[in-house]
């Protein structure tokens, strides 16, 4: 599948945006397991701390109970001591541990049972130290042996022992679950290493993908401009010879055909010359002897070939007209160009100048609007192309109206267009087409011409790489446009001082 | 009537025997009585003048169509001007073509005048009366 310019943005910002998402999915993780790394290590400790007060609590009770053993024995105060550094610190020390244990998360029942517990150990051991005090020590023995302290003693030691392995087991818990956030944590990590992984590769397999789609739809366009040139190269040569051959051809029939019709004309006039004598004859005849003369004969030698002569005449100058226009369209298609820089509206302002006779004989004014650009083609061509237009704006004006011709211009990045509007007669629409074909013209047949004139300004046209076409309606005016190319193009045939006619 | 030499001999070169006609003609009409060597194709006037006819004395004048059926006339041209016998002979080149490079190109071959055949008869008579006028001014070559 062809990966196109939009569709690549698409693909790539997604792939960007999984990235970006996996790479922020992956820090969260972290800041959050690093979180629950620190409580979990926090856990643990306090746990062992819980663990390390309530041994420590054990050991101030069983110190308590051996000072007090050690005085009920001895009856010596000083073996009291330890029992009055006990009794001194578990004040303190006992609500201490009830708090770690509540605070650990622990039984908060079970530690106030070992409080209650305590108490009563406490309770017990300053009854019989205070009997023993007062002399009474066999009552205090006695309470000793109702074993009212041992059970107290041994409860005390069992709810020591299980805060102990309760709190073992939540700090081993603990350590599992640090374990398992770590494992989670390199998972995490190895997941989003992997998918950014995919990700560094499909943006890189996409982006090479991409550029060899390009690649090839480059080589492509390559290939089809190098087809595409050679193709109009082909065209071009062979439109040059078509183009050459028809110009000799008729360049060699428009000579051809001049040399017997310069027999008709020589001989024809020969013939009238002839016919002068006779004519001379006929009127002496008539004046000597005129039952010699026939009204046939007459006829014939004063109007018959007279008649005959001049139609001879006048059509065998048409014809040298025609043949002229011929050899003339021919020559102008064999000309060479000379381009030159031209500043077209000097150009056509110097065009209006001379055929201002022409515009002032028939009431006419032609307005020039500036911005007329420079342009690089043949003078010669350039004047031939708007002497014509104009001179055909002026021929065919409508008499019923003051003749208007304007010329107005415009420059596009290649061409410049001209504009010859007229508000003559008009054209009809049907000959819109046909009025640039040679010897063909349009209306009304009263002006002279031999419909000579647009065929001329077409061939000039498209040899300066250019086009004439006309927009016209009737009664209101015409308008021809003229395309010329900014820079005409080089000559396409080398006409040299060899080629003959022959 | 001048009395014109006879021996010089004006040599035409033309394949349209109308033409022909009509130069003579008018030829005549201006004055030119002198002999006229017609000839129809380039062959035959060039065995005339370079060939083994080869004429004692020069001709006055050659008379030359450009367009004939087995020869451009240019190359008649050519072979007369580097003839070194015929190379002062004028070539007078009257014929139908007026276009600028063949005019060019046959007065740089050496021939003295260029006239188009006019197809106005008037303009032509014209033409080939100047042309009588021309050769009134032309000495004639001394016999060598």
């Amino acid at each position: 599948m062809p990966i196109d310019k939009s569709m690549f943005g698409r693909l790539s910002m997604l792939l960007m945006a999984t990235g970006f998402a996996a790479l922020l999915a992956s820090g969260a993780g972290m800041v959050w397991l690093v979180g629950e790394t620190r409580s979990f290590a926090t856990g643990v400790v306090s746990s062992q701390d819980v663990r390390i007060a309530a041994s420590q609590l054990l050991s101030l009770v069983q110190d308590a109970e051996t000072g007090q053993r050690g005085f009920l024995l001895t009856g010596e105060e000083r073996y009291l001591a330890p029992y009055r550094r006990a009794v001194a610190d578990l004040p303190r020390e006992l609500p201490a541990l009830v708090e770690r244990i509540i605070a650990d998360g622990g039984d908060a029942a079970a530690a106030r049972a070992l409080q209650q517990q305590v108490e009563a150990k406490l309770a017990e051991l300053a009854e019989t130290v205070s009997l023993a005090q007062s002399g009474a020590v066999e009552e205090a023995l006695a309470v000793v042996l109702t074993d009212r302290g041992k059970v107290v003693m041994d409860a005390i030691r069992q709810a020591v022992a299980g805060i102990e392995s309760r709190s073992l087991a939540r700090g081993e818990a603990r350590s599992e679950g640090l374990a398992g956030n770590a494992r989670l944590l390199l998972a995490g990590a190895g997941a989003a290493f992997l998918l950014m992984l995919a990700v560094t590769i499909g943006a890189g397999l996409l982006a090479r993908r991409y550029t060899q789609a390009l690649e090839a739809a480059q080589a492509e366009v390559t290939a089809a401009n190098t087809s595409l040139e050679e193709r109009v190269g082909e065209r071009t040569a062979a439109l040059a010879a078509a183009n050459d051959e028809v110009q000799r051809f008729a360049y060699i029939v428009s000579h051809d055909l001049r040399a017997p019709l310069v027999n008709v004309m020589g001989f024809t006039t020969e013939l009238e010359a002839a016919v002068a004598p006779l004519g001379a004859l006929i009127a002496a005849v008539e004046r000597e002897a005129p039952a010699l003369i026939t009204p046939e004969a007459r006829a014939a030698v004063l109007e018959d070939i007279p008649e005959a002569v001049g139609f001879i005449r006048s059509s065998t100058q048409r014809m040298d007209r025609l043949i002229n226009a011929i050899l003339r369209l021919s020559r102008e298609g064999r000309r060479l160009l000379h381009p030159e820089p031209i500043d077209l509206e000097a150009l056509i302002a110097g065009l209006a100048a001379t055929q201002q006779h022409q515009l002032d004989e028939a009431g006419a004014s032609l307005a020039l609007a500036p911005g007329l650009p420079r342009i690089h083609s043949d003078r010669l061509a350039v004047e031939q192309i708007f002497g014509n237009l104009v001179d055909n704006a002026v021929k065919y004006l409508d008499p019923g109206r003051p003749g208007r011709i304007t010329i107005r211009g415009r420059t596009t990045r290649s061409h410049v267009l001209v504009e010859v509007e007229d508000n003559g007669r008009g054209i009809d629409p049907r000959d819109h087409g046909r009025i640039f074909e040679l010897f063909r013209r349009s209306g009304r047949q009263d002006r002279p011409g031999e419909g000579i004139g647009l065929a001329y300004v077409r061939a000039l046209a498209r040899r300066l790489g250019g086009d004439v076409e006309c927009r016209s309606t009737p009664g209101l005016g015409s308008t021809f446009r003229v395309t010329l190319a900014l820079t005409a193009p080089a000559n396409t045939q080398t006409p040299s001082a060899e080629d003959s006619p022959a | 009537m001048n009395a014109a030499p006879q021996a010089v001999t004006i040599v035409m070169v033309e394949d349209d025997e109308g033409h022909a006609r009509l130069i003579e003609k008018n030829l005549k009409r201006a004055g030119v009585f002198n002999e006229v060597r017609h000839f129809l194709n380039g062959t035959a006037a060039l065995d005339f003048l370079v060939g083994h006819g080869r004429p004692e004395h020069r001709p006055l004048l050659v008379l030359l169509d450009l367009n004939l059926p087995d020869m451009s006339g240019f190359d008649i041209l050519a072979r007369l001007k580097a003839d070194p016998q015929l190379k002062p002979v004028p070539v007078i080149v009257l014929t139908t073509t007026d276009d600028e490079r063949e005019i060019r190109r046959c007065y740089e071959l050496g021939c003295s005048v260029y006239i188009t055949k006019p197809v106005n008869y008037e303009t032509f008579a014209q033409a080939v009366r100047q042309l009588g006028l021309f050769l009134a001014v032309i000495q004639v070559p001394p016999t060598p």
